[in-house]
């Protein structure tokens, strides 16, 4: 009989060890190093901010109205999402129709998409007669580029940017929520003569509070840190994330890690409570006053109508936004591409056609290939070594006592602003820190890393909670297994979906990320940097080519993301 | 007080047909339980009724009125749930009051009759607590208040007590229909346990593959079974296949093969057809070795003996090779058998149930699939 010895107890330590070290020092070290390196650099954030002796403390005043207009962006852009999102997450979670699980595409598509490509198609949409208003028969844009959102004071084509950004965080979040109620107690409810929307209301709303609570934490903190499609779409507005990245490509260090600093710190304060109560495991929100009577029936009258007459509305308005914020921009950036294909066609100048930027003396063609292989390399590199930590971590986390905090602490790379992160990982490994590597391919890896565990690890924990995992251990052990079999024949095949899924997952943001890797990548250009380098350029139809590359491209690993995780 | 009527109510799965025309009509005030394998479509039957789902075809008539297109809250039902589905996010009040506070019942109208239901099953001293801090027993009797408070004439219980302990479900199924024939209330009262059904409905529908096999009350479902499935589903009994051999004045004569012959009441059957006869293992007597008559008498070796409680049950193989189980209650007279001995059991021809056999083979006939 063949007994293979068992593995000394000190290698089980070892794989623990090296995988904390690793998370410590790869994923939460540069967003602690930003923080304290606004302390080590006082002298000369004082110096910038406050104190400047030629414009005294101008600097200051803009980075309040900077935050201020972030913070406004994304409180408006969470209120917009839960208005739809609701609705759209409900049809998701509870109807079955044909075309469900395309409409499911259609909706995840933003979560993959490259931002600076996904918000330059924007921008055509809205903007430019290329787009909606030459199908209305305009002879300019649909809406005018500085046209703002009144009430909330925001540039109207930075809004739907956002919106469209963060729109798949609520919706599946929610629809997963939803999916986890049982839906007897909404039979229940409506056995007990409550219509749909009394139902929703008093049923199926307060039960999904905390799926709402989480689905809004990761859109608001998706908003406030998005750059890549915002550096695009802003114009002269400007955001808190975008304005770290000025001031850094400004060399002004010492500001732009004050500003990331302040965006990570009231992103937790305000973040923090709903965590806490998220974590107190509540299983709904009592709400602690008494409506009167009166008032109650007539939101019952209202309710009854609107659930007899406009339930409709309900279902057709949410699928509207998605078509429009989604669908329409990629049409007309493809209708855009193909317009331009050989000449400008308005000026028909052959400079201005695609073809001509790509093969012409500017040579964008071989840049893009470069950009390609550089970001294949960064993805690959990165989701890699990001797998590694990841795997070890979510047994850890499962585990051992202090798997909970180590999951909660994971938050932090997700809700920090991405040029924050480029920021920090700059800090950190450049010259001020550790001095180890330079701006180049290397650093927008190490970058890379910090943002793909998270999303690794939430996957893979998804799928380990979903089976019964100890259980189907315990059963491996008690037919011989060691520890390490077990782990290695049951669960990791148990969760093998979600690792596929957190690694595609974390490549496609990999493929698409900008604001962080625009900071770190030195000469190292990646494709998404690329089409910000173009429109920056004013190479237009460059930028149309390689945006719709993009898009193309994210979409082909949407498509392996649904056959992986179909299931059997 | 309504009355339920269905007909030609057809609802399709895919490829599975799990309610095939049906046509059902249920009394006012009446008690009626569906029964019959997992799968048969009696859930589907109560989910057409209550208007959780909607019918391919066929017409759902509740106190007379056609409410094929009623939403659920509009058909007067209450529901109550095998898994409970008290709104965990509400304590026993909140779950009690819903149904007249969505219904917008002004509390004057309606604390009445919310403080009768909580007497009646005794927690109106436990208002406060939350679903999550009351036994499954506790659980289910307040779904069945909330269903009743707003005033529900029309009860549809789907397993309502599947989720509970044994000893507490025996106990709340006779409550329920204490509760219904007080409150004057229809029932229809879906289940898996037939032993459930059969103690508390004044009728009992059997169902299978989508159909409704039989309606009857319960004594006539297990003494007088119309359908051999039936005869199989409810109760226990043994079956044997035959021919007829002779037909006489006051019944026929089964030939069971190997000189096993049984005397049957049934006439309606020509010699030499192929025929099936059961009996209840418990409808048989044990004859003593010595004892010379012959009538209606099977013998064969005890091959297995099992206690359960105050039945044992002995499994008997025939002459003619067949098995069949034959119960006696437990009393002081023990007959004081062991494995291998030779039993011999008297049947009376009254107790004997003879159908045709059936065409497409007797085990696919019983099968439960």
């Amino acid at each position: 009989m063949l007994l293979k010895p068992k593995k000394p107890v000190s290698s089980s330590k070892l794989v623990v060890w090296i995988t904390l070290i690793g998370f410590i020092v790869l994923v939460l070290l540069p967003t602690f190093y930003l923080i304290s390196y606004v302390f080590l650099e006082w002298d000369e954030v004082r110096f910038e901010v406050f104190e400047n002796p030629i414009i005294g403390d101008e600097n200051w005043k803009q980075m309040l109205k900077v935050l201020f207009f972030s913070f406004r962006l994304s409180f408006s852009t969470v209120i917009f999402d839960l208005i739809f999102g609701i609705p759209l997450a409900y049809i998701l979670a509870r109807k079955n129709f044909p075309g469900k699980s395309l409409l499911e595409d259609i909706v995840t598509l933003p979560l993959v998409m490259p931002t600076s490509g996904f918000g330059f198609a924007t921008l055509i949409t809205w903007t430019t007669v290329a787009g909606l208003g030459g199908v209305l028969g305009l002879n300019s844009g649909l809406i005018p580029l500085d046209a703002f959102i009144p009430l909330v004071n925001v540039p109207f084509i930075v809004f739907i940017v956002h919106v469209t950004l963060t729109f798949p965080y609520i919706v599946r979040t929610l629809a997963t929520k939803f999916r986890s109620i049982d839906i007897t107690y909404e039979v229940a409810s409506r056995t007990l003569g409550a219509n749909p929307l009394t139902t929703f209301r008093k049923i199926l709303f307060p039960l999904s509070i905390p799926g709402i609570f989480s689905g809004s934490v990761l859109a608001f903190a998706r908003s406030l840190g998005e750059t890549g499609a915002t550096i695009i779409v802003a114009g002269v507005s400007s955001t808190a994330s975008i304005a770290i990245v000025r001031w850094t490509s400004e060399f002004k260090l010492a500001t732009a890690s004050f500003m990331g600093s302040l965006l990570v710190i009231i992103a937790w304060i305000i973040i923090l409570p709903v965590e806490l109560y998220l974590g107190q495991g509540k299983r709904s929100l009592n709400v602690p006053f008494v409506v009167p009577i009166s008032l109650t029936n007539r939101i019952l009258k209202f309710e009854n109508y609107v659930s007899k007459k406009l339930s409709r509305l309900k279902d057709l308005v949410p699928l509207f936004i998605v078509a429009v914020t989604v669908i329409v921009p990629i049409l007309a950036i493809l209708n855009s591409v193909i317009l331009y294909w050989s000449a400008d066609p308005y000026t028909g100048k052959i400079e201005g056609g695609v073809w001509n930027q790509l093969f012409g003396p500017s040579q964008y063609f071989n840049i893009l290939l470069r950009a390609t292989l550089t970001s294949i390399i960064v993805a690959l590199v990165s989701t890699f070594i990001a797998l590694c930590i990841s795997i070890p971590l979510v047994f850890i986390i499962e585990r051992k006592w202090y798997g909970p905090p180590i999951r909660s602490i994971l938050k932090i790379p997700l809700i920090i602003p991405t040029s924050s992160l480029g920021l920090s990982v700059l800090l950190l490994w450049v010259s001020q820190g550790f001095n180890l590597i330079g701006s180049g391919i290397w650093l927008i890896i190490l970058t890379h890393i910090v943002f793909a565990v998270p999303v690794i690890v939430e996957s893979m924990i998804a799928a380990y909670e979903g089976s019964d995992i100890s259980m189907y251990e315990d059963s491996a052990r008690t037919l011989g297994a060691t520890a390490y079999n077990a782990i290695e024949t049951v669960s990791l095949p148990l969760i093998k979906g979600g690792i596929i899924t957190g690694f595609i997952l974390a490549f496609t943001r990999s493929l698409g990320e900008t604001g962080a890797t625009f900071i770190v990548m030195g000469r190292d250009i990646t494709v998404p940097a690329l089409v910000v380098n173009m429109v920056e350029a004013l190479a237009i139809p460059a930028a149309l080519f390689t945006s719709t590359y993009l898009i193309i491209l994210s979409m082909f690993l949407l498509v392996i993301i649904r056959i992986t995780t179909r299931g059997p | 007080m309504p009355n339920v009527e269905l007909i030609k109510i057809t609802k399709r799965y895919d490829n599975v047909v799990a309610n095939d025309n049906i046509n059902l009509a249920i009394k006012d005030g009446e008690y009626v339980s569906v029964i019959g394998p997992s799968g048969c479509g009696k859930t589907t039957l109560i989910k057409n009724i209550a208007g959780i789902i909607k019918p391919d075809s066929g017409d759902i008539f509740i106190d007379g009125k056609r409410v094929n297109d009623q939403p659920i809250e509009d058909r007067g039902i209450g529901y109550v749930f095998q898994n409970i589905a008290l709104f965990p996010h509400m304590n026993i009040w909140d779950n009690v009051t819903y149904g007249p506070k969505v219904k917008g019942w002004s509390q004057k109208e309606s604390t009445p009759l919310v403080k009768e239901m909580l007497d009646m099953i005794q927690l109106s001293t436990r208002v406060e607590a939350y679903p999550s801090e009351l036994s499954g027993g506790m659980q289910q009797k307040t779904a069945v208040a909330r269903a009743l408070t707003s005033r529900a004439e029309l009860l549809l219980l789907d397993e309502p007590l599947g989720a509970l302990d044994v000893k507490v479900r025996a106990k709340l199924r006779y409550e329920l229909r204490r509760l219904v024939k007080d409150l004057h209330l229809t029932a229809l009262h879906v289940t898996h346990d037939q032993e459930e059904a059969m103690s508390i409905s004044d009728r009992v529908i059997v169902m299978r593959k989508g159909k409704i096999v039989e309606i009857g009350t319960p004594f006539d479902l297990y003494i007088h079974p119309k359908n051999i499935f039936t005869a199989n589903f409810v109760g226990e009994a043994n079956f044997l296949e035959g021919t007829i051999a002779h037909i006489l004045e006051e019944g026929s004569i089964v030939d069971l093969k190997n000189g096993l012959r049984l005397r049957v009441t049934i006439k309606n059957h020509k010699i030499d057809d192929h025929v099936v006869i059961v009996f209840r293992p418990e409808f048989g007597v044990i004859r003593d070795k010595d004892d010379n008559k012959t009538f209606n008498r099977l013998s064969g070796n005890v091959i297995e003996i099992l206690y359960s409680g105050n039945i044992v049950r002995y499994k008997v193989k025939l002459v003619n090779n067949a098995t069949i189980v034959f119960t006696i209650s437990l009393s002081i007279q023990d007959p004081k058998l062991s494995v291998g001995d030779n039993l011999s059991i008297y049947v009376p021809p009254e107790h004997i149930l003879t159908y045709p056999y059936p065409k497409g083979g007797l085990s696919k006939e019983l099968s439960l699939e």
